[in-house]
């Protein structure tokens, strides 16, 4: 909070307020994320953090004011959700998927050249080539996290939303996960606003961190945000939280974890 | 019409030298595969329990079509439609279970049709038709209906399907790449409704769900992607249609019945095919 904010504003967030069923999930939420920067939102189970990101993308009515400076047009955002539930035994291939949302004629008919070459390169860039023939129920977790990156990515979006990558993901999908996140923002400065509960993960990716639980706790670079104090501020007293002193942010590469139970029913 | 039925004079079938079997035909070929096709979603969206609320609700609808003498075909429509957008709409503002919802509108409609029924013993004789189908007395008007419906699938199918089928995959991500999830819910439900409802005369309303699960359940097992389960389902509606209308011919027996016999088959075989895929 207390660095100069040099760089713009991708979404800025405004006396931000939720309610659900009549119960208040977001209390005047404020933030700013900033361009071209990955961005954690962290915070304890019901914080609101997926409710932040549904905001984001118009998914549920909010007062207050979100900001998205885009120039003219509607501003273009991929999502990569958090544990897609699906019917696992359904026929859809990871290309059906991909072209399904983007293409006019139906998929039934064919799979139109456009969306179909663009899909494929997508998947090229995730890593995922070899998946497009592949029914999305028998992905393994990381594979799947894959293709829904790659679904993300295919309106050249500038701001990439992702709720909890690394639920559901194995040691080795999540280190394959975590660089290509690195790649990804580096070769198209992409702005992206990261849900996690693996302070590892956060830890390694981010250069900004919003700790939230109903409002806005802290926020600021990933050294000044991640410290036991602010912390256990957000998380409550031991949480089994381990933390090193080590460079943070984009390139740090340290074991730096936080096991909370699993987020299954997160606002 | 007529046009049409000297042309099917043409065919090599022996069973289509009477008017009522060319009407048979038509209507089989018209509506199996509008079946097939609707039902790939049904199976998606897991609906087999809201098909058969909308086709025991006519029971209630051919009762108030006699009751008040209206052709029981148009009522049963209209109730079927106005059962259908409730279940949705109902779905929407309460806490409750799809299941729960649909469960008891499922009841009040056969309760209500079987209340009107029993207090005027003469309505027996006008549900049979309905009960078990008889697409042997189907006529030109309702040949006409069944075309039409055919084109309404086929054009939002064409559409929305895209759409439709990304929500029975997940409803938030559906969302979140634009699709309008409320108005194609309703949509969706309100061609349902009709469907199953104008199949009532061809399947009769204790087989019609069948005809939309059975052969995109075969669809299904067969398939490996998204444009084979469609057609796969639509070839086994089709194949199933013709099969039972011509099986049905030659052993007198239900023709709604027969066709779903057959579509059973075909599911039977495609359950062995797709275990010996693995």
């Amino acid at each position: 909070m207390s660095e100069p904010l040099k760089k713009p504003a991708a979404i800025e967030i405004h006396d931000l307020h939720v309610e659900l069923g009549r119960v208040p999930i977001l209390t005047g939420v404020n933030a700013r994320i900033r361009k071209g920067e990955i961005t954690a939102l962290i915070g304890p189970n019901g914080a609101g953090k997926t409710t932040l990101l549904l905001a984001i993308l118009g998914m549920v009515p909010y007062r207050g004011r979100i900001e998205i400076p885009n120039g003219a047009g509607r501003p273009r955002i991929g999502y990569v959700p958090q544990h897609l539930e699906f019917d696992r035994g359904m026929p859809v291939t990871a290309l059906d998927f991909l072209c399904l949302p983007r293409q006019r004629p139906p998929v039934w008919l064919r799979h139109s050249r456009r969306t179909r070459e663009k899909a494929l390169a997508n998947l090229e860039l995730v890593e995922a080539a070899h998946l497009s023939k592949r029914r999305l129920g028998i992905l393994s977790g990381g594979e799947l996290q894959r293709v829904l990156l790659a679904q993300a990515l295919l309106d050249d979006p500038a701001i990439v939303l992702l709720d909890e990558p690394s639920s559901a993901v194995d040691r080795s999908g999540e280190e394959l996960f975590m660089s290509l996140i690195k790649r990804l923002k580096k070769e198209r400065n992409l702005t992206m606003l990261l849900v996690s509960h693996d302070l590892s993960m956060v830890t390694r990716l981010a250069g900004q961190v919003i700790c939230l639980n109903r409002v806005v706790l802290s926020e600021g670079k990933a050294a000044e945000v991640l410290n036991e104090k602010t912390l256990s501020g957000c998380f409550g007293a031991d949480k089994g939280l381990l933390l090193h002193d080590h460079p943070w942010g984009e390139d740090a590469e340290i074991n730096c974890a936080y096991h909370p139970d699993q987020d299954h029913g997160d606002h | 019409m007529d046009a049409i039925y000297h042309l099917m004079d043409h065919l090599p079938f022996a069973f289509t030298g009477d008017l009522f079997m060319k009407r048979a035909l038509l209507a089989v070929l018209l509506v199996a595969p509008v079946c097939a096709a609707m039902g790939v979603m049904v199976v998606n969206f897991r609906m087999a329990f809201f098909s058969d609320a909308i086709s025991h609700s006519a029971f209630t609808g051919v009762a108030l079509g006699v009751l008040f003498g209206i052709d029981p075909l148009y009522t049963l429509v209209a109730f079927g439609i106005v059962v259908g957008l409730a279940i949705i709409s109902v779905r929407r503002l309460s806490s409750l279970s799809v299941d729960t919802v649909i469960g008891v509108f499922f009841s009040f409609a056969v309760a209500l049709g079987i209340v009107l029924i029993s207090a005027r013993k003469g309505l027996t004789r006008d549900l049979h038709s309905y009960l078990y189908g008889d697409v042997l007395t189907v006529g030109d008007g309702e040949i006409a209906l069944m075309a039409a419906l055919f084109v309404a699938v086929a054009v939002f199918l064409t559409f929305q399907f895209n759409h439709l089928f990304l929500i029975g995959i997940n409803e938030r991500l559906a969302k979140a790449q634009g699709a309008p999830v409320k108005a194609l819910e309703y949509a969706y439900a309100l061609l349902l409704a009709l469907v199953v409802t104008v199949s009532i005369r061809v399947i009769g309303l204790l087989l019609v769900t069948a005809m939309l699960v059975v052969p995109a359940a075969a669809g299904r097992n067969l398939a490996r992607s998204v444009r084979s389960m469609f057609w796969a389902s639509v070839g086994v509606g089709l194949a199933s249609g013709v099969i039972g209308l011509v099986a049905s011919f030659y052993w007198d027996s239900a023709t709604g019945a027969t066709i779903i016999l057959t579509a059973s088959g075909f599911f039977l075989l495609s359950q062995v095919t797709g275990a010996l895929r693995k």
